[in-house]
């Protein structure tokens, strides 16, 4: 049986691609607004951010619409968009001590610089599904952001900034001579994953941004074979700081030639303590591994952090590396997957061929038996 | 009383000025002269998100921004702005507005004032957000022995 070339199915692809738009424009609800979306579905829009690699509720929302909240498709249109556009430039590097926060706790110690701030969480929600009528639900949510409106103005000349932007507990841990200082004047030009893809041996900066922009399930699955799984290069990790605040994004004014503060992104951000305990380790000290990523998504920044102490003390070229920086990315696993369901007429065909001579083989008299 | 403030401190409250606010004062710094020069943009694109995070305090990229940015000549001085997200309108109207100051025009009275409204508007903000922030704050007891 030869090899013969094909080609066709355009048409019913177009038509599926049809199928797609107009079942989105014709869908028996009403018309799904981008403010809605960034209003009432504000984790899985930052999650679309954090994995695309792109700060902008808009185009995250815009993309979460389209993928009809399909969150790694969503990431994906995203990607690509942002391939589209120009690059303008690099901020100008944020301390990431300057996180305003909107909620901090501090899970392993009980009085840290600043307050345990819970802020706007789900841990402390019931977990059991809310069923209210529809229209009172909707009666509900006018009459309170009426109510909002009538409050009277709160004082704006009260100082915030010391619970704002408090003090982090790796300082305190430093100061009691707790952590190992990993601290240099070396300050390598970060990696950029957009540009170059990161691959065994790449420095901590790619490995961080790899994390950032990585599968939020692709992390927390990774993590958790390091816990119970046979991987198990967590053994006794705390988590310090978990945040959820805003950074300042800087740019250099370029008539001034001076920092401009054009806005900021929300962020999540974790600190992970590691007790060492390894016989090369200083078992008087523990070390800290760093999660940070766009938006509000602490299981993803946890399992970074986690991810980021284990692997600075793994061993170099550790399966762990090549876990991070091969297997987290959503759109390489996705697409990788999802090519599966493209024709492999001829790859099976060429297998099935090799089944039928293998076959043939095998029903074939050997040598030995014809001479007996 | 108002304190006059640099430019780079104007530039970011224009940065975050409300888009209707900025077009109507950007409009009114255009009533009779002649159109702004276009010397780059609006164009909308990204800037690399750089931090320094504290472990080693080495920097990495922690993704891209969605920026627009324009540079304008308006009554022969140079403006500049940079507003995030798809906002080709509010960029090119705070470049002008920028310019405005910069050449002391008949409106940069009224520009500086949306600068102040804007940032009065942000320290509010903040103050409310904290309002609601605040009864979350952790208050532990000690348990007596």
């Amino acid at each position: 049986m030869g090899y013969v070339a094909a080609k066709g199915g355009f048409d019913a692809i177009r038509a599926a691609e049809d199928l797609v738009a107009n079942t989105r424009l014709e869908g028996k609800s009403s018309w799904l607004d981008l403010d809605q979306i960034i209003d009432r579905l504000g984790y899985a829009v930052d999650r679309v951010m954090g994995e695309g690699g792109l700060w902008d509720e808009t185009t995250a929302a815009r993309a979460f619409r389209q993928a009809e909240g399909d969150v790694i498709e969503s990431a994906h249109l995203v990607r690509a968009h942002r391939s589209t556009l120009p690059r303008f430039g690099t901020t100008d590097a944020v301390d990431v001590d300057e996180i305003d926060v909107m909620r901090r706790i501090v899970p392993a110690f009980r009085e840290p610089p600043g307050p345990q701030l819970l802020g706007r969480t789900l841990d402390y929600t019931g977990r059991l599904l809310d069923t209210p009528d529809e229209d009172d639900a909707r009666r509900s949510a006018l009459e309170a952001a009426a109510a909002r409106a009538e409050q009277p103005a709160v004082d704006v000349t009260e100082a915030t900034s010391d619970v704002r932007v408090p003090g982090r507990l790796l300082d305190v841990l430093r100061q009691m001579d707790l952590a190992v200082d990993r601290r240099s004047n070396d300050d390598p030009e970060p990696a950029d994953i957009a540009r170059v893809p990161a691959r065994p041996g790449a420095p901590r900066s790619a490995v961080l941004s790899t994390m950032a922009r990585a599968e939020s399930g692709a992390l927390v699955a990774l993590w958790y074979r390091n816990i119970l799984g046979p991987d198990r290069n967590l053994h006794e990790v705390t988590l310090g700081e978990v945040r959820h605040g805003r950074l300042p994004v800087r740019v250099q004014h370029p008539l001034i030639d001076e920092q401009v503060e054009i806005g900021n992104v929300r962020v999540t951000e974790v600190e992970a303590i590691e007790d060492l305990d390894g016989p090369d380790e200083d078992r008087t000290k523990f070390d800290v591994g760093y999660g940070l990523t766009f938006g509000h998504n602490e299981r993803k920044a946890i399992a970074m952090a986690n991810l980021d102490i284990a692997l600075t003390r793994a061993d170099a070229g550790s399966f762990l590396e090549q876990s991070i920086l091969m297997t987290t990315d959503g759109l390489d696993s996705s697409g990788f997957l999802e090519h599966l369901k493209l024709p492999h007429y001829v790859t099976f065909r060429s297998m099935v061929e090799r089944k039928t001579v293998e076959r043939k083989t095998d029903e074939r008299p050997s040598t030995e038996a014809v001479a007996s | 009383m108002t304190i006059a403030m640099t430019r780079a401190r104007r530039c970011e409250l224009l940065a975050a000025a409300p888009l209707q606010q900025l077009l109507e004062t950007a409009d009114a710094c255009l009533d009779g002269q002649p159109a702004p020069v276009l010397l780059s943009g609006p164009d909308v694109g990204t800037v690399v998100m750089t931090v320094r995070e504290p472990v080693e305090a080495s920097r990495f990229h922690l993704g891209d921004v969605l920026v627009t940015q324009s540079t304008v000549e308006h009554r022969s001085i140079k403006g500049w702005s940079m507003r995030m997200g798809d906002d080709r309108p509010g960029a090119l109207a705070a470049a002008i507005c920028d310019a405005e100051v910069e050449a002391a025009g008949h409106h940069a009275a009224a520009v500086e004032q949306l600068c102040n409204e804007v940032e009065h508007g942000q320290a509010a903000t903040r103050a409310e957000e904290w309002h609601r922030l605040e009864p979350t704050v952790v208050r532990f007891e000690e348990m007596g022995e």
